[in-house]
């Protein structure tokens, strides 16, 4: 037995980390090469997986002739539809409210396909080359159906019917209003009337994704390990798929090699490939490729917006109606529907206009199913309204930044209810605490937006056009309906948080262990964590709609101080002591009165033993659901300065500034590596990433030297960003979510930068691009605004 | 001396009629004498069968760089390569330049710039800045942009890892911040 020193040893300066630029601990591994993605993980006895997908966008299945692909040295099966056994074969849509038609996606497609890409057959064999081979020799004969692609063609009468037993292609509608939704112009309004288009984009992380699946425990249990940022969700599919019990299935994620809402899905190969491991009982694996990946792994953005907005002389905004259609694709995503509804819940973002009227639509076409993509409906909710309050500007001869001053919601009105939403688990959109005036102003000094036309005329001299576009943003971030978390004190005398946050690249591991050490008031080596497995947390929501942080970090530091608790009850137990003199202090047990003691967390394993406790049999642990029933919003100003090369069309962003308030940040470093990559995505999908369908529904753009993404050179010359730290009272440590914004903010804040340098030109901006070389050339093809003119002839 | 038999029964391409090849690389600095199929890709048998797994196919199709490994000191990518294609070559991953403990000066600067979200594309762009190093590229000169072109980060916006690879290539430290973990 370890002697009790008799002098205690002096507590430790509890150690701080909530606010500090602490480094990233699971970049050891990622930089050495041994990040352990699901590719990397050895699966010697895995038969490989490759998927036959659908090359019609429309069509009926007629028959499907394996013959000739079995024949092939080293395969071992061929599977369809008709050689599978689901209980359940719909995949998850939880964003349906009452009216949804019902336009889930099957796992494979039986006797009808909707889209190219679409899972039709699966093939077995020992190496994915040969599993390729014989894929191309699956020979199915399909009966080509007309397609459509474009939704607003597909709501005519007449259109193609995509489920003909609906009747329709329109399968969900949602309206949200506010206020006084039959609002009307009075003498003297300003009415302007726009219709936004949206283009389709595709989130594509770096990681493709990919499925193992095998029997584990003799058989009786299902393991499927999968490129998910929901195990949880996907262990509840996959036991009703095959008709399991929970506690049978087993879902494992390793870490990801980016989501961005790609993988915020339950996906057909997630369950085909379990489907395939227990029908031959031997494990399997699927690794997508690039190319499958475009035209398989969801996509997002595409949308037409109807916006009316009248607007007093004095530029307030008095009411907006606004009328949207998401072209969803051929089947409901996860929360396919929630882009379309966001868009019209979060229009207003943080402009009080008092009246709302939003009827959006959701239509099915033959492209591939629509699902979230980093902010989710917002990036073009705020780019519908800063486009508009910059032409009400222009129209009434106000300054940009003045009529948002006249627009903003005051900080002395908030918290504000906005009305409630569409969404399945409707609530009331309230704003909680913020101050948007101020963090208009914080950008526009950062930005030196005063001597803006100073810069432009500078510009000009030298032939260049350059742009100037405010955009502001209040975004849903931290949603509920809950989380859980599990932490577990070590023999060795250190924590381990079992989170059901996954890693994708946001530095969750880091923050989560900043939060449970600060919590502990122990060093961060002291803490480690384990994500991504179903057995470790089996109940918990996951990893999306920047919740990480937010409520993952929460519930995470929320067990701990429950850990603190089991101890402390722990100790006063074995010493028989009042349970008032223990407490936790700095980082371990402090014992008063006679017994005076300090105990280091370091120490308390061995101490319990001593005393006769037995924590390595039992071990002392805690557990916390953290309840979430309202999300909190984070908001933000850009600025961004574009300068356009009239010679080439190409774009160049001379400052980029961002003031932004997340709530009580974590850690700045990270925070600030998602603001300006966030910034960056949106940059790109204004400026160069669009998924081209031909009109027959063939996608054109199937990999990435046709897709193209930012680069190197794409990154603003100079950027500028500013924290706001106003805590959030919905959440126990005053954080809200900052993963989106970044994206949000710039879609907007560029298409307003890109009108803004083409003021004299005839061109409405009223798109997200891509402002490509291509357009810009177009646009400067145009005629002369008329002011612009008049001007041209006074010099 | 033979490659190690780590590929499993199910892995290699052993049917007869896949036309087959003599192998003979020098990787990470070990010989490695051995017979491939004609058409597996370079960056399979780096994977796959030497279970050298740092370098990542993300595009397979030489967009992205992830997959970019050092063949006889030019950087080059792995996915659309056949492995018999570097027969007699001598070729770096990741791995070989990885420090016996912690990490390399190169990785370091990566972790105290943020330099790195996901990780995934992380191996290629440190094999580019190696060649680099190797090069005596300045930190300065137009040539880094041309380097850094040829890779796809989706994650941080490119701007740490600016400041990671000027740092890397001996650019003045002043203007950054140095933070320790």
């Amino acid at each position: 037995m370890t002697e009790k020193t008799l002098i205690p040893a002096a507590p430790p300066k509890s150690r701080r980390y909530v606010g500090e630029a602490v480094l990233r601990a699971e970049d050891r591994e990622l930089l050495q090469g041994r990040g352990g993605f699901l590719a990397d993980l050895a699966q010697p006895n895995a038969a490989e997986i490759c998927v036959v997908r659908s090359t019609e966008p429309h069509a009926l299945v007629r028959a499907i002739r394996k013959e000739r692909a079995l024949e092939v040295p080293g395969v071992i099966a061929i599977l369809a539809a008709d050689d599978l056994d689901f209980v359940d074969e719909k995949l998850p849509c939880v964003d349906m409210i009452p009216g949804t038609l019902d336009v889930r996606q099957r796992v494979i497609a039986r006797d009808r396909v909707r889209y190219v890409g679409q899972a039709v057959a699966i093939v077995v064999a020992a190496n994915r080359y040969v599993a390729e081979d014989a894929a191309a020799l699956v020979e199915i004969e399909y009966e080509s159906l007309p397609p459509v692609t474009d939704h607003m063609t597909a709501m005519d009468s007449g259109a193609p019917l995509l489920y003909p037993e609906l009747g329709t292609n329109i399968v969900y509608q949602v309206t949200q209003q506010d206020g006084n939704a039959e609002f009307a112009a009075r003498q003297g309004d300003l009415v302007i009337r726009k219709r936004f288009k949206f283009h389709r984009q595709t989130a594509v992380p770096l990681e493709t994704r990919g499925v193992t699946a095998k029997l584990i425990e003799n058989g009786e249990r299902l393991h499927v390990e999968s490129c998910t940022q929901l195990p949880q969700v996907l262990r509840a599919v996959l036991a009703g798929a095959f008709g399991l019990s929970l506690d049978s299935v087993r879902v494992t994620a390793p870490r990801l090699g980016g989501g961005f809402g790609c993988k915020e899905m339950v996906y057909p190969e997630e369950i085909l490939v379990a489907a395939v491991a227990r029908k031959l009982q031997r494990p399997v694996r699927w690794l997508e490729d690039r190319r499958e990946h475009f035209s398989s792994a969801t996509q997002a953005r595409e949308e037409t917006v109807d916006a009316e907005a009248v607007i007093a002389p004095d530029g307030t905004f008095i009411g907006l109606r606004v009328t949207g259609w998401a072209n969803i694709g051929a089947a409901f995503g996860f929360v396919g529907n929630t882009p379309i509804t966001a868009m019209g819940a979060m229009v207003r973002g943080p402009y009080r206009v008092p009246n709302l009227d939003a009827r959006m639509h959701s239509v099915v076409t033959n492209k591939s199913p629509l699902n979230v993509l980093r902010g989710a409906g917002a990036p073009q909710a705020a780019l519908v309204m800063e486009r508009l309050l910059d032409e009400a500007a222009r129209i009434l001869n106000i300054d940009r930044a003045e009529i948002r001053r006249r627009n903003l919601i005051p900080p002395n009105e908030l918290p504000l209810d906005r009305g409630r939403t569409g969404f399945a688990n409707s609530y009331h959109i309230i704003y909680d605490e913020g101050d948007y005036p101020r963090c208009l102003e914080e950008a526009l000094k950062l930005a030196e937006y005063e001597k803006f036309e100073v810069e432009r005329n500078a510009a000009a001299a030298k032939g260049k056009l350059l742009g100037l576009g405010i955009a502001m943003y209040v975004e849903i971030t931290a949603v509920g309906p809950y989380e859980t978390a599990r932490i577990a004190l070590q023999p060795d005398g250190t924590v381990l948080l079992f989170s059901s946050i996954m890693p994708v690249g946001q530095g969750s591991e880091t923050t989560q262990r900043q939060l449970v050490a600060e919590e502990l008031g122990v060093a961060l080596e002291q803490v480690a964590i384990r994500q991504g497995d179903t057995d470790e947390v089996p109940d918990a929501v996951g990893t999306f709609a920047s919740r990480g942080a937010a409520i993952g970090g929460a519930v995470g530091r929320m067990a701990a101080r429950e850990l603190i608790q089991n101890i402390l009850s722990c100790f006063a137990a074995l010493l028989k002591c009042d349970p008032s003199i223990v407490k936790w202090k700095n980082g371990g047990v402090a014992i008063m009165g006679t017994m005076e003691d300090y105990i280091p967390l370091s120490e308390i394993p061995v101490r319990l033993r001593s005393l006769g406790g037995t924590p390595e049999s039992k071990g002392i642990e805690a557990r916390f659901r953290l309840d979430v029933p309202k999300p909190s919003y984070s908001y933000a100003t850009h600025i961004a300065l574009v300068e356009i090369d009239p010679e080439t069309g190409v774009i160049k962003i001379p400052r980029y500034t961002v003031a932004h308030d997340c709530g009580k940040i974590v850690n700045p470093l990270l925070v600030e590596g998602q603001i300006v990559g966030g910034v960056v995505q949106g940059i790109g999908a204004v400026l160069r990433e669009k998924l081209v369908y031909d009109s027959e529904g063939h996608l054109m753009t199937r990999a990435m030297m046709d897709y193209v993404l930012p680069g190197a050179s794409d990154v603003p010359e100079d950027f500028r960003l500013w924290h706001m730290e106003t805590p959030t009272s919905l959440n126990p440590f005053g954080m809200r979510g900052v993963g989106e914004g970044g994206t949000i903010g710039a879609h907007a804040a560029m298409a307003n930068a890109v009108a803004d340098a083409l003021r004299d030109y005839d061109v409405p901006v009223d798109e997200s691009g891509p402002f490509n070389p291509t357009w810009i050339m177009e646009a400067l093809s145009r005629p002369l605004r008329a002011a612009a003119l008049k001007m041209t002839e006074h010099d | 001396m033979s490659a190690p038999d780590l590929t499993p029964p199910l892995k290699t391409l052993d049917d007869p009629s896949e036309s087959q090849s003599p192998l003979s690389v020098t990787v990470n600095g070990k010989n490695i004498k051995t017979f491939v199929a004609d058409r597996l890709l370079l960056s399979d048998f780096l994977r796959d069968h030497l279970r050298l797994t740092a370098l990542k196919v993300a595009c397979g199709e030489g967009a992205c760089g992830a997959c970019t490994v050092v063949i006889d000191h030019e950087p080059a990518r792995a996915c659309t390569l056949l492995a018999v294609q570097a027969d007699g070559a001598e070729i770096v991953t990741l791995e070989g330049l990885n420090a016996p403990e912690g990490l390399n000066h190169v990785q370091k600067i990566f972790q105290q710039q943020h330099a790195l979200q996901c990780g995934y594309c992380t191996p290629g762009w440190l094999m580019t800045v190696y060649s680099m190093i190797e090069r005596s590229i300045h930190p300065d000169s137009p040539e880094v942009a041309q380097y850094l072109s040829g890779h796809i980060c989706r994650c941080t916006g490119y701007k740490n890892i600016w400041t990671a690879v000027r740092l890397a290539l001996g650019a003045d430290t002043q203007n950054s911040t140095s933070r320790e973990e």
